[in-house]
């Protein structure tokens, strides 16, 4: 969420520069909010600033100095040529933009169904709105044991294949490289697809029913109403559920390192297992810091697109 | 072609029947308010009119086709909601097109007909306006052009002024009208605002409970209340209406009001059909069809009302309670007495027991 934070605050110092009017009152209230500025500046800068410092050295806990002599260790951007030339790297950052193209697009199509069935009544609806929701409230850890066990090669999923095809089926779907990769995304698109679902949700209920009662008066069919009038009303909340995916399922960790450990070799290892080991297993941490300053650029990107994108259609409000 | 028939149209709600019994014969062409207070079922009937709702029984035809299981976009029906449901993500033009936009139209013929919608309707200027921001009556006339341009046989309108200041509203209501000229549809309007049915509807359908109350031109519907309901509810303040028994006099029938005293004879033709009610009726007049007299029902003044034009006399209270409207002013002030008689044929007399109208013969 640093990302978001950071651009959140380029917004409000914007703001205020542009706002600062010579009038008293606004004196009055910039002072007055200062202390609470500085902290929020502090709190989001200081750490921004102490990863950028030890990104350009080879510091590590180990190193014998504190970090904040680490200049000793001044390694003239070594980390970041490294980084470049790092193939383990430019590969884990491919396969977390693989995970990221399929299970948000699956998750987003999945909560968008759900939502427009939602949106009308039918028996039992509260029931299975409970049942919906659950698997957003279980532990991300929690929910890599169940899926673990689930897909063990003796396993639930394989049982139930072997009823349906009739044939024992035996498949190692955690320690095939392409199947393990497909596992955890089943994971993920699980747990994630009801807080997409619970968005949209609120989204498709705020369509005012009476222009969809016009629509439908002036001739248009159930795909015609969705495309011109839902989505077009649900687009601002539709670009927030999308930015709110994309950036979390970027730093898929938990779930996924239960279930596989980034394994098989390196088959699922994604940003955040990479950062995890080379953090605490070979606790290069100046390396490290390099990593993580190039992920925050890359998703800095993305949040300030979505926020873009929704003030673009802010001017167009639903 | 484009008349509609409701045949005991019957509408439930679980056991609420929003809808008890409708017949209604609605012409080609014609412009029809249905009008009533809230929940008497207009806008109901409205609602099965246009297929937003299936009727429990009963049968809605349009000319000689009946519309059961019709769907409203296939109805042909021009709908304009009470806040107009204008597309606000859209442009006026957008709103405009997008009838046959869904139904597939040439692009050349979409661009005509809006281009022809829109200068009838004066908002050429508006086409590449964002809806959302659009005073009222524009947007008004943005829900009728949307409709419009579907050229439906049958326009209906639900409450379309109720959202609309005072001042305003007077100005929509010639709009309105105008524009019914120029479509010439068969027209149904629903209202609670009888001023709005009084000047626009060639006929007045007068609901109330769900049941049909008296069918009408504007005028009938003033003059010669069906029933007791009616009386009340058209008409502002609405018609007085006294309790008594009829009585014979030296002077011809006349209604014994109790402590009020008797009133002046009824004409001829009323008091033979008043002789054949038994028990108590109702003496009705109009407010504004009172006279000062020298003989007649003589009661207390308890409040003036002065708004310029006319002035509102409350004379009497409880049960007994009678307005009059005189124009401009009158020489009356609280405490004074006042001797008021309505001329012999404006009076109305209904039964007390049932609610109608006792009819001359």
């Amino acid at each position: 969420m640093s990302a978001l934070t950071a651009t959140i605050l380029e917004d409000k110092m914007d703001a205020r520069t542009k706002s600062v009017a010579p009038d008293e009152g606004a004196r009055l209230g910039f002072r007055l909010t200062l202390p609470a500025q500085i902290l929020v500046l502090f709190i989001s800068a200081f750490p921004l600033l102490m990863q950028l410092y030890i990104s350009v050295t080879d510091w590590s806990p180990l190193s014998g100095v504190g970090w904040w002599n680490a200049w000793e260790m001044w390694n003239s951007f070594a980390n970041y040529t490294d980084l470049a030339a790092d193939t383990r790297f430019w590969s884990a950052l491919q396969r977390t933009a693989i995970v990221m193209l399929v299970c948000v697009p699956a998750e987003f199509l999945l909560g968008l169904a759900l939502a427009t069935l939602f949106a009308d009544d039918f028996p039992g609806k509260r029931i299975f709105y409970s049942i919906l929701l659950m698997p957003m409230m279980v532990v991300p850890a929690v929910a890599g044991y169940m899926f673990f066990m689930l897909f063990q090669s003796g396993g639930p999923v394989n049982d139930i294949l072997s009823r349906l095809v009739g044939t024992p089926v035996t498949i190692a779907w955690l320690s095939d490289p392409n199947l393990a990769l497909i596992a955890v995304m089943i994971a993920d698109i699980w747990q994630w697809t009801p807080l997409m679902f619970l968005i949209l949700l609120a989204g498709l209920v705020g369509v005012p029913e009476d222009q969809m009662k016009a629509a439908t008066l002036l001739g248009a069919n159930a795909w015609q109403r969705f495309t011109t009038i839902v989505l077009p009303k649900m687009k601002t909340i539709i670009i927030i559920a999308l930015a709110i995916r994309v950036i979390e399922n970027f730093k898929i960790f938990d779930t996924l390192y239960i279930m596989t450990g980034g394994g098989p070799g390196v088959a699922t290892e994604t940003i955040s297992v990479y950062i995890y080991k080379v953090t605490t297993q070979d606790l290069i941490w100046g390396y490290v810091a390099a990593i993580a300053l190039a992920i925050l650029i890359v998703l800095s990107i993305v949040a300030v697109y979505a926020m873009k994108r929704m003030a673009k259609s802010r001017e167009v409000p639903a | 072609m484009s008349a509609i028939h409701l045949q005991n149209l019957v509408k439930k709600f679980g056991d609420f029947a929003a809808l008890k019994t409708m017949d209604l014969e609605i012409a080609d062409g014609e412009f029809m308010a249905l009008l009533g207070p809230s929940g008497c079922g207009k806008s109901t009937t409205m609602n099965m009119i246009a297929g937003m709702e299936e009727p429990t029984s009963g049968k809605i035809l349009f000319g000689e086709r009946d519309m059961a299981g019709v769907p409203m976009g296939r109805r042909g029906v021009g709908f304009v909601f009470q806040n107009y449901a204008i597309f606000t993500h859209m442009t006026v033009r957008q709103n405009l097109a997008y009838g046959p936009k869904m139904r597939g139209t040439a692009k050349a013929e979409i661009d005509r007909r809006v281009g022809a919608i829109a200068e009838m309707l004066q908002l050429s200027p508006l086409l590449d306006r964002k809806a959302d921001r659009l005073s009222v009556n524009i947007l008004q006339r943005v829900a009728i052009g949307r409709s419009a341009i579907m050229e439906p046989a049958i326009f209906l309108l639900d409450e379309p002024l109720s959202n609309v200041d005072a001042a305003f509203r007077a100005v929509m209501r010639t709009e309105l009208k105008q524009l019914q000229r120029q479509f010439r549809q068969t027209m149904v309007y629903v209202t609670h605002d009888q001023l709005e049915a009084m000047t626009m509807a060639d006929r007045i359908a007068v609901m109330d409970h769900g049941v049909l109350q008296q069918v009408g031109t504007p005028l009938e519907v003033y003059n010669n209340p069906a029933n007791v309901f009616v009386a009340r509810f058209i008409g502002a303040p609405g018609m007085n209406l006294l309790k008594g028994r009829p009585a014979q006099s030296d002077r011809g029938l006349v209604i014994d009001l109790g402590p009020l005293g008797v009133t002046p004879p009824l004409s001829d033709d009323l008091a033979s059909a008043v002789r054949a009610v038994r028990g108590d009726v109702l003496y009705g007049f109009r407010p504004e069809q009172v006279t000062l007299a020298e003989r007649g029902l003589s009661m207390p003044v308890s409040f003036v009302e002065r708004i310029g034009a006319r002035t509102i006399v409350h004379l009497g209270e409880g049960e007994s309670a009678v307005k009059a409207v005189f124009e401009n002013d009158v020489g009356l002030s609280v405490r004074q007495t006042a001797v008021v008689a309505p001329p012999a044929s404006s009076v109305r007399v209904f039964d007390a027991d049932t609610g109608l109208a006792v009819r001359a013969g």
